[in-house]
């Protein structure tokens, strides 16, 4: 926790230890974690049992893995909201493959193979070219959208190979415990905040997306990290997107709607910076398990998905604008 | 790139209106529209180009309002959650006093109070618009559903309300005129206003424009109010062609709008843009859709084409200023 919001906070000098601890991103966050399943375990029925808390886990995993790629892209000072679409896109090759060759690992080969070239086309055009990331992922999100309405002809492609190991990544679970999918998405986590704050490429994104100037002038290449970031996310959204498509048992032309503003407003929920440079990983992680427990605590409730969305939409703009307050605060503006 | 906004006197008429960013675009849709034609005579059929312009007209709306608060460096993705809603509490306001008028204040009320309370979320609580209004899209696709389980219909048979979408005055239809007039309106104000300076000034430099004493977040609500009031309009023309408020209306309507005014050439990071380039990105967008029809190719290809449209153009408009600036 040494981002920069941490550094302002370090600065002023707080006048007791838990209001110095609470000015902390990450542990703000944690706080409302820990309230919204406390609220929920005192009002909605079936709520705080390790069936339900994995369950959420579980389908907290494909925000999660996309997450990590959709928050990596904000701090190096980027968008990348074609995600959605790519989830259903990568569907295609991965349930084809398999219903043809009966191999999981020729799916999900084909599969990361066609998120890897969509992740350079989106790096070459932001970072390369020059072209402004938003418009480069909007035309993609258009285009992968359109292209898998094209090949399906609006239909599911059903998984007919119906392999084991397949469906064993929507219904297995390690131990009988923790789903698959959810493992897959902490080991990301880990791994990725291990990157982000440990090794030398995860400081060249945050100094890329803190001040693409400095960066640039203290020798790093700064078009080099941005085409990687790009690749990282279509890469977690590809796995994101096999996730769903074990969970749904087909490739769905309809996937992943509205994913990317789903996973962007867990993001900047969590801390992460639209402007680059700032927030952590697990601040977005944080941000992705409050809305899914808050959905799922709002559902237990008996509330109908409609005021799901109407809470989820107020506390979304309450939770930035009281962020946007303490930094004010902070900055003595 | 400031000539677009104050254009050189030497300049002829012609490149002064265009702008030398627009005429890339100006140039595709030329060649579009040749080689559409050269495959299919009946594109340059007169209930074609009424066609087309028909459909240009709902997005030229909003699209309009949109080019402004683009310049002024935000942005706002709930207009499509916001048009469905909008042509549902107007049918229901209009089933419920039977008057044009009312239906249709009840319509830019509401399209108005919803771009002020974004206006506001935005300026006042400095949330950026990104995020915002992402917040309002969810809290209205809710909303609306709330609102109304079904589509609203239409029990007051207003001949004047059905003349909104489906009526003409000569062979134009009223639609169009709508477009026109909200499109002359916002055309005037951005060039030749103090205001339209100010919009662009506040897009370019925010603080600047504080400094010299203007309130920059006065301008920005103007510009989200504005936008607003276009849904309004929007929704009750949407309304009236469907002759129902449909809650599952505009799905997508926002990314085709802020697409439109991307594609001419508005800059999403602000006081860069012109309105005449939206008019050129509708048309596109429009034309190609059009174009896949006439042509009796897949549907599911008015996804695609424009979404490579969006990024061609971009990067053609680069190579441009880069061969400019050697």
């Amino acid at each position: 926790m040494t981002n920069a919001s941490t550094a302002i906070d370090a600065a002023a000098t707080g006048p007791s230890f838990v209001a110095r601890l609470l000015r902390h991103q990450e542990m703000a966050l944690l706080l409302c974690l820990v309230l919204v399943i406390a609220f929920f375990s005192f009002t909605a029925e079936n709520f705080f049992s390790v069936r339900n808390m994995t369950n959420v886990l579980g389908q907290a995993s494909l925000a999660l893995t996309a997450g990590i790629g959709c928050a990596i892209v904000f701090i190096s000072g980027e968008v990348d909201i074609s995600i959605g679409s790519l989830l259903a896109t990568i569907a295609l090759p991965l349930i084809i493959i398999m219903n043809e060759t009966g191999s999981l690992a020729l799916g999900v080969s084909g599969a990361l193979l066609f998120g890897l070239i969509v992740g350079c086309i989106n790096g070459y055009l932001t970072a390369y070219v020059g072209i402004n990331s938003l418009i480069v992922t909007l035309g993609m999100m258009f285009v992968l959208r359109g292209g898998v309405y094209l090949y399906t002809g609006q239909r599911a492609i059903p998984d007919d190979a119906m392999l084991d190991s397949f469906i064993l990544l929507s219904d297995g679970r390690l131990f009988n415990v923790i789903p698959y999918s959810a493992v897959i998405a902490l080991i990301l986590l880990f791994a990725f905040a291990y990157m982000m704050r440990h090794r030398p490429f995860g400081r060249q994104i945050y100094a890329v997306g803190g001040n693409q100037e400095v960066a640039r002038l203290a020798g790093y290449d700064v078009r080099r990290v941005k085409f990687i970031c790009f690749i990282i996310s279509a890469l977690l959204a590809t796995v994101a997107g096999i996730i769903l498509a074990a969970r749904v048992g087909s490739a769905q032309h309809t996937a992943g709607l509205n994913f990317e503003f789903q996973v962007v407003a867990a993001t900047v929920l969590g801390g992460v910076s639209l402007a680059g440079g700032i927030g952590s990983l697990w601040g977005m992680a944080l941000g992705v398990l409050i809305l899914q427990f808050l959905s799922n605590g709002l559902r237990g409730l008996g509330l109908p998905t409609e005021w799901q969305l109407v809470i989820t939409g107020m506390i979304i703009i309450a939770a930035v604008a009281f962020d946007e307050a303490k930094r004010r605060r902070a900055n003595g503006g | 790139m400031s000539e677009t906004t104050h254009p050189s006197p030497g300049r002829s008429a012609g490149s002064q209106f265009l702008g030398s960013e627009q005429l890339v675009l100006a140039l595709i849709l030329a060649a579009l529209c040749i080689a559409i034609s050269i495959a299919a005579p009946q594109f340059y059929s007169e209930a074609n180009i009424i066609a087309i312009l028909r459909q240009c007209a709902l997005v030229l709306i909003v699209a309009s309002g949109m080019t402004m608060l683009i310049i002024t460096a935000e942005v706002d993705l709930s207009v499509g959650a916001s048009l469905a809603f909008v042509g549902c509490i107007g049918m229901a306001a209009l089933n419920a006093t039977h008057s044009l008028a009312l239906g249709f204040l009840a319509a830019l009320a509401f399209g108005g109070g919803v771009g002020l309370i974004n206006g506001l979320v935005a300026t006042k609580l400095k949330v950026n618009s990104l995020i915002g209004t992402i917040g309002m899209m969810m809290m209205l696709q809710g909303g609306v559903y709330l609102f109304t389980r079904e589509a609203v219909q239409n029990h007051h048979h207003i001949a004047a309300f059905t003349d909104l979408g489906a009526g003409y005055v000569g062979p134009i239809p009223v639609p169009v005129i709508f477009a026109a007039v909200i499109f002359a309106v916002a055309y005037v104000t951005l060039r030749f206003t103090t205001l339209g300076r100010y919009i662009y000034a506040v897009g370019a430099n925010e603080k600047a424009v504080r400094l010299s004493g203007m309130r920059s977040d006065r301008l920005k609500l103007f510009a989200f109010v504005v936008t607003g009031l276009c849904v309004g309009v929007a929704g009750m023309i949407l309304a009236s062609l469907m002759n129902a408020g449909q809650p599952t209306a505009g799905r997508g309507f926002e990314l085709t709008v802020i697409a439109a005014v991307i594609l001419g050439g508005t800059s999403l990071f602000g006081g860069r843009g012109s309105i005449v380039g939206t008019l050129l990105g509708v048309l596109l967008l429009k034309v190609i859709d059009n174009g896949i029809i006439i042509l009796g190719w897949n549907q599911d290809l008015q996804m695609v084409v424009p979404g490579v449209v969006i990024i061609v153009a971009s990067y053609l408009d680069i190579m441009r200023n880069r061969a400019n600036a050697s």
